[in-house]
């Protein structure tokens, strides 16, 4: 055994049996027993914000129809790229950092006939940022909100949900995702609940962890009253008053154990996992639970409208579980194994009722984190896995598009009211101050006063693209 | 920030300045030196012969008074700059290389050079350690004493016996002991033998080398394989079996790398060749061959090789060509599905193998690892990293028998092929039989009542198990099932399982485009793969939209006028159909709108639901299937019954007669002359079975065009025409192709099984073959090392050598150096013997020592409080398999079946843990929450604890059940206090001490259902871990 390693160890255990302050650290982080060595939880700097609300549009949001308008479009509709000024923007050099998974696959093509913009824009807020008809709740928040349209990956199929996550294409090998670095790097800031929660349908890399191991991939919850966490209701006919014995005297007799077994941190930990567990079958139903909510409240995320419940749903559980210290909540919009975003045809019609669905919710969770103080250690992410074709795919629908799109963030130390970077006028390239996905990442990181190249694992390399730049410019 | 004082001490030049230069030289250059420069311009590699890995060196390079160092530190020419690779070094770091050079770039005393890569500990020969004096019955134990005295560490003394016996059980078969095996009297050895003997033993270790050897289960998209294969399952059995066998671990290296070369005949050792089958990836040949290289190094010989796939190893001696040179070994060889006797469906069973497929196959060195990238300046033959390279082999090319290159021609196959011939032609001759009877359609035949199951599908996500997905055209996207392509072939969603006999059936669709017919609809009492069913369907054709429903029998579709109303269906509206069915009676209706009452002129029992397009692309949005309430009334159908012309039906019959006769024929003269030409008998007329299957191939364009639908008419037509046209052209020798026995995994998704030959080259290269000879040469320093440290972690919880996949420069050499060494050379003296390796292991102190710490030498606590030195064992938790495996025993529910086919990973399941299903798309809920393996790689499970867990083993139906059922085990009438003890025993393997008995009997005083201590006792600590 190495030096090293034996020192990992000690320190390790060192921190099992002795290291629980009240609520300080949280059993999962602190007590894996394999390869890594473990974060103390503390911030590598002071931090400027607490926890992230991660909204994902799996399927892929159209940039042109949601944050970054292109009149162009609409000049040149029916036109052949080739027909307009901006016939460059094929030039193959444009497409080098392509990389293609599924080869010849009916989709990821390039659409060259200009398809018109499907919906309107409108100013809004003292900034003035433009927003799509389609999101004017969001509109309504936009001076709080900091666009980048000048996003860009190398996938041009869903696998860049996986890249968007992890920095990484699918037909490289599988790596931690932002949540799960997150989760790493610093500590809990609650006792009864995970720190890194997922709500919504997954994409097809259902894991967060990998090489950090299990216990840093999410903990999926569900809008369920009966059932919001796996195994957290008996699937067997057991009393409460019975479950409450049980565990109770398994309690009791691991205490006896430890007299056997005594300076023993698997022990220990597992005691408190115990109780861990048992505090979180009351805390997460309790988080999940919107009887307390007020009438205005749940009008807010629209849970009295059909189309927007199930999301705002979710969304005001977000807010709850970050009031109660839940680091990273990751949501999930858009079902489907490529997700629902995903209008290869019917665009106007299918975008507009899932933007219907999200933009009310999200509007209403900026606006109720701001008037609870929230947005200010809270920041909120909008991102998409890719854009789509200012060309048109069929009649009526736009392809993947990864060469150029949107996502925004708000709160935790994010400027609001701004745009950053472009793209050109067809809405094709990234043009002006382009960010890869992990840019995003290292921005989030930074705020909540982490640096990314110091999260790092013996035996696993990190590539600089892995970590990413701080998009200085949004940061209040 | 100390560095930031010593810095501006510097620019002060104060008197201790040289010593703190030094010592900033020490903390904070040579680090990031070592960390952006070493890799060139060190003990690995003196590009541009500049070395920095010491102060001296750097000075008198020549770099620092030129100011060149610093130049190419700053240039802001990326060609010049360095380090060349990620990004340039900070202005603060600069700043300090600066002021340290302006000191004098002063450096320690006696600084030493980096070592000599070929020093470095692990490359060095294993030699066989002088056991430490003693009285130790088991060297190992010498070896450890030898640690505990320079430590001066007490070790503790044995664990209790019960305590062993469990522990023995759980290490060895992977199963708690029951109270009888706990009590055994025998001796300790007896009960070890006993255990190795024992068929679990192959299960248990079999899923430790399962997770180092990444065994996944074949998975993809719908029924696209990409990654894996099917069957793999034939592998994990090779592995179980391999273990019961002790076969030597060199062997089974061999076997799994080369066994088709080495044993080309015998499946038993190619089934060893799944290791090379599970890397298979559909998309990326790249990939494919970069996950094959990685796991080889990393799981046989400890190294790295993946680090030297864009650029030269930063650590370890291997280049950038080394990896491409190793890529060589493998760049011959595919994949294939070989028949299993009596199966000739590859979808059912076959048996997943490695073979060299294009021996001419060129590897070329991947610029910056980009594949799109070679250089094909240089072909790159196989090799080893030179450092290890002298006793590596040229490879020798392999003739193969027969039955290996032409699988086709094994009797086996040949006999199975004509076995299903000869049915298939029975078949039809029946059919012909009840169509000259009048009997073809099964007219009285009435569904079985209460069969088939009620479904609704809304489309927003792939649900496998409930449509099996036809044809390239179908996406899951936007909330809907999607048709893309518009196509006259049968493409389908097809339930798995049939619908209810009377239902009541509402699909929401729309048409979306397409080409003449544009039909959407549904198809219902499909039976017989879709030869018999009836349709109901919307056609959008322009001219005479209509909703039409149809028959197919026997594969022939007719379309009864009664059956037909028309309607102005178009496209890119939403359509509602609803269809509902009485026995023959049925009732369609659109967006509300009543359109027919219909008599059908007969049923087929338990047929499957159909969604298709037909020259059309479609959205298919919702479907629910229900059960026809009793009460509901249909309208009753004006019309009789369609009859079905039996003329046709008996023409139909007859083709297919003649079709199946000719395709005997046909097989048997293949076969014939597949026999003689081997065998070399006589002269064989190729000609003539060339000219025979031309012939069936008339024949069968005839079944196709009697039974082709209305829109297809023309193509069949036109098929038969060319079919026709080319039996007049005499057969053609050269165009003779044997039986295909065998099926290849797709090189590219665009491929069909077609595009490859019936068989394969009759040579192998001998390059797998050369690189497992080196791997297991005994003078290899690593593979032994590898395997002695991978299964030393299996037992005592803890490896010698932590990275264990990563024997290179980076680890350092372990404390227990010689110890590892010395169980390296057992093992390879032992013939590669793990059961040899287990029993010196367990039979050592160092294994029964006690896992507590109570009573222990508290210096010993105090210095060695991790118990690196093993002063007494590590407590480990079970593994996820072992952790159910125990609940389903305890309870004597588990079924100790072995081997076969992977099964389906749900609560209910009885089989051990390590046959469940495990891949991206099936792994068992229940193993994930406690640290499964992970799918892409799992060197070393990692032991989480995570308050998922305890909800696992308090809520889980599993649980929870085995919980109620195990105290049936005990008799009725044991005392409260009796059956706490039982319990305590049977669970824990241990006697309860009087406080533990108390609080159970407590417990059951106020809890009359004794399965809840039962279930305590299973949350235990002591339950899921290893003492």
């Amino acid at each position: 055994m190495s030096p090293e390693f034996h020192q990992t160890m000690q320190r390790r255990r060192f921190l099992g049996s002795s290291g629980f302050g009240l609520g300080s650290i949280a059993l999962h982080s602190l007590l894996q027993a394999g390869t890594i060595p473990h974060q103390t939880g503390d911030p590598h700097f002071k931090p400027k914000a607490k926890n992230v609300i991660w909204l994902f549009m799996r399927g892929g949001v159209s940039h042109m129809e949601s944050f970054d308008p292109k009149p162009a479009l609409n000049q040149y509709a029916e036109k052949t790229i080739d027909e307009t000024p901006y016939a460059n923007v094929l030039d193959p050099e444009h497409f080098k950092d392509l990389r293609v998974v599924v080869v010849n696959d009916a989709n990821g093509k390039q659409r060259t006939k200009i398809y018109p913009l499907q919906t309107g824009f409108k100013q809004y807020g003292q900034s003035g940022t433009a927003v799509s008809d389609w999101f004017p709740h969001i509109g309504s928040c936009v001076d709080d909100l900091a666009v980048i349209r000048s996003m860009w990956t190398t996938d041009n199929n869903h696998g860049a949900q996986v890249q968007f996550h992890s920095g990484r294409h699918m037909l490289d090998p599988r790596v931690p995702t932002i949540g799960a670095w997150i989760k790493y790097g610093l500590g809990s800031l609650n006792r009864n609940l995970p720190q890194f929660i997922s709500m919504g349908p997954r994409f097809f890399d259902k894991r967060d962890g990998h090489y950090l191991g299990p216990a840093y991939d999410a903990v999926t919850l569900k809008i369920d009253p009966e059932n919001p966490l796996d195994f957290a209701r008996p699937e067997g006919e057991i009393t409460a008053e019975q479950q409450r014995r049980g565990l109770d005297l398994t309690n009791r007799l691991n205490r006896l154990a430890a007299e056997q077994y005594p300076q023993d941190p698997v022990l220990e930990a597992r005691i408190k996992s115990y109780e861990l567990a048992f505090r979180m079958q009351t805390a997460v139903p309790d988080a999940m639970d919107f009887s307390k909510e007020s009438g205005a409240t749940r009008k807010l995320y629209g849970l009295d409208q059909k189309e927007t419940k199930a999301f705002g749903e979710q969304l005001l559980a977000a807010r709850r579980l970050s009031e109660r210290g839940v680091r990273f909540i990751q949501i999930m919009h858009g079902d489907g194994a490529a997700g629902a975003w995903d209008q290869h045809s019917r665009l106007r019609e299918k975008h507009s009722q899932l933007a219907m669905q999200v933009d009310r919710p999200i509007a209403g969770l900026l606006k109720d984190l701001k008037q609870r103080g929230q947005l200010e250690d809270t920041i909120v992410v909008f991102a998409t896995e890719f854009g789509r074709t200012p060309g048109s795919q069929g009649s009526d629908g736009r392809d993947h598009h990864p060469f150029g799109f949107s996502v925004w963030m708000a709160g935790g130390g994010i400027k609001g009211g701004i745009t950053h970077g472009a793209t050109d006028e067809l809405g094709f390239h990234a043009v002006e101050n382009p960010h890869y996905v992990t840019d995003i990442h290292a921005t989030i990181m930074h705020q909540l006063g982490l640096d990314p190249r110091r999260l790092e694992v013996p035996g696993h390399k990190r590539l600089d693209r892995d970590f990413g730049h701080v998009i200085h410019d949004i940061l209040a | 920030m100390r560095s930031l004082c010593v810095v501006a001490g510097l620019l002060g030049l104060s008197a201790s300045a040289h010593a703190d230069n030094a010592e900033l030289y020490s903390e904070k250059i040579k680090p990031l030196l070592e960390e952006r420069c070493y890799a060139c311009h060190g003990a690995l590699k003196q590009k541009g012969k500049l070395r920095v890995d010491t102060a001296v060196q750097i000075r008198e390079a020549g770099v620092l008074d030129n100011g060149e160092l610093i130049a190419r530190l700053t240039s802001g020419d990326l060609d010049e700059r360095m380090p060349p690779e990620g990004e340039a070094l900070h202005a603060q770091e600069i700043e300090m290389i600066q002021a340290w050079i302006t000191a004098g770039a002063p450096g320690p005393e006696n600084e030493k050079p980096e070592d000599d890569p070929g020093q470095h500990w692990s490359f060095q020969t294993i030699k066989r350690p002088e056991i430490p004096p003693g009285d130790f019955g088991n060297p190992i134990d010498a070896f450890l004493a030898e640690k505990h005295n320079e430590q001066g560490l007490v070790p503790r003394d044995r664990a209790d016996r019960t305590v062993l016996i469990r522990r023995l059980y759980l290490d060895l078969i992977g199963l708690p002991p029951t109270t009888e095996e706990l009590a055994d009297r025998r001796s300790y050895s007896a009960i070890i033998d006993e255990l190795l003997a024992n068929p679990h033993y192959g299960e248990r270790w079999g899923r430790h080398w399962m997770d180092v050897w990444r065994y996944s289960d074949g998975y993809g998209l719908g029924a696209q394989l990409r990654y894996s294969q099917k069957h793999l399952w034939h592998w994990r059995d090779w592995i179980v079996n391999s273990l019961n066998d002790d076969k030597g671990y060199d062997r089974m290296i061999l076997e799994m790398l080369a066994g088709d070369e080495l044993a080309p005949e015998d499946p038993d050792v190619i089934a060893a060749t799944g290791f090379l089958a599970r890397n298979y990836y559909l998309f990326n040949r790249t990939t494919w061959l970069d996950n094959t290289i990685e796991h080889t190094g990393k799981a046989f010989f400890g190294l790295t090789m993946n680090c030297a796939k864009c650029h030269d190893h930063k650590y370890d001696p291997i280049s950038h060509e080394d990896y491409y040179r190793f890529r060589a070994f493998f760049e011959p060889h595919q994949i294939r599905l070989d028949p299993i006797p009596g199966e000739i469906d590859f979808e059912k069973n076959g048996l997943p193998r490695a073979y060299d497929d294009d021996l001419e196959a060129m590897t070329y060195l991947h610029l910056r690892g980009n594949d799109l990238d070679p250089d094909k300046s240089k072909i790159i033959a196989p090799g080893v990293p030179e450092i290890l390279a002298d006793f590596a082999l040229d490879p020798q090319p392999v003739d193969l028998p027969v039955s290996s290159w032409a699988p086709g021609l094994r009797n086996y196959v040949q006999e199975d092929h004509l076995a299903a011939a000869d049915a298939r032609l029975k078949e039809a001759r029946g059919e012909l039989a009840k169509a000259i009877s009048g009997n073809a359609l099964p007219l009285d035949t009435e569904p079985t009542p209460g069969k088939g199951f009620a479904l609704t599908d809304h489309f927003d996500a792939e649900r496998p198990e409930i449509w099996n997905i036809e044809g390239s055209g179908w996406r899951y996207q936007g909330g809907a099932l999607v048709q893309l392509e518009s196509t006259r072939d049968k493409q389908f969603a097809r339930s798995m399982r049939p619908h209810p006999a009377n239902f009541d059936l509402t699909v929401n669709f729309r048409t979306t485009g397409g080409d003449t017919y544009k039909s959407v609809g549904i198809r219902f009492d499909v039976t017989g793969g879709g030869r018999d069913a009836h349709t109901v369907y919307a056609s959008a054709h322009a001219p005479g939209p209509k909703v039409q429903i149809a028959h197919t029998r026997a594969g022939q579709t007719s379309y009864p006028g009664t059956g037909r109303i028309a309607r102005p269906v178009v496209v890119n509206e939403d359509y509602e159909m609803r269809v509902q069915v009485r026995d023959r009676l049925m009732n369609v209706s659109l967006n509300g709108e009543f359109l027919l009452a219909y008599q059908l002129p007969a049923r087929n029992p338990n047929g499957l639901l159909e969604l298709f397009a037909f020259d059309a692309t479609a959205e298919f949005d919702s479907i629910s299937v229900s059960p026809l309430a009793p009460e509901t009334s249909l309208k009753e159908s004006k019309n009789p019954a369609p009859k079905i012309d039996s003329k046709e039906l008996t023409a139909v019959a007859e083709a297919k007669v003649a079709e199946a006769e000719i395709w005997l024929r046909t097989l048997k003269a293949k076969i014939a002359a597949d026999r003689a030409g081997i065998a070399g008998k006589g002269s064989v007329n190729l000609g003539e079975v060339v000219r025979l299957k031309k012939e069936h191939a008339v024949a069968a364009a005839k079944v196709a065009l009697l039974t082709a639908e209305a829109g297809k008419q023309a193509a069949a037509k036109k098929a038969l025409a060319a079919a026709a046209k080319a039996l007049k052209n005499p057969g053609n020798p050269t165009d003779y192709s044997p039986l295909r026995g065998s099926r290849k995994a797709l090189e590219t998704p665009e491929h069909k099984e077609t595009d490859y030959a019936a068989t394969y080259p009759k040579t192998s290269t001998g390059r797998r073959t050369a690189l497992a000879k080196w791997i297991t040469d005994r003078k290899n320093p690593l593979t032994a090392r590898v395997a002695v440290n991978q299964i030393w972690l299996r037992h005592f919880g803890e490896p010698i050598v932590g990275s264990v996949f990563d024997f290179g420069r980076q680890t350092a050499e372990p404390e227990l150096a010689e110890l590892l060494d010395y169980l390296a050379m057992e093992f390879i003296e032992s013939g590669w013997s793990m059961k040899h390796l287990h029993r010196l292991i367990l039979t050592s102190e160092a294994w029964q020592r006690t896992s507590s710490n109570l009573n222990a030498d508290p210096a010993t606590l105090s210095k060695d409080s991790a118990n690196a030195f093993l002063w007494r064992m590590n407590s480990r938790r079970m593994e996820s398999q072992v952790i159910r495996d125990s609940l389903v025993h305890l309870a004597g529910e588990l079924d100790l079946a072995m081997g076969g086919p992977s099964i389906e990973p749900t609560p209910d399941a009885r089989r051990r843990s390590l046959y469940f299903q495990h891949s991206r798309d099936k792994q068992s809920q229940l193993l994930s929450t406690f640290d499964d393996a992970e799918i892409l790689a799992c060197y070393r499970r990692s032991e989480s604890i995570i308050p998922q867990q305890a909800l696992a083993l308090s809520n889980s139906k599993l649980a929870l059940e085995m919980a109620a059922k195990i105290p049936a085990a005990f008799g009725e009438n044991l005392s409260t206090t009796e059956f706490a003890r039982e319990a305590f025993q049977l669970i824990l393997c241990r006697e309860p001490n009087p406080s533990e008995l108390a609080e159970c009997v407590n417990f059951l005083n106020e809890e009359k259902d004794r399965g809840r201590l039962v279930h305590a006792l299973l949350n235990h600590n002591d339950f899921i871990m290893i003492r």
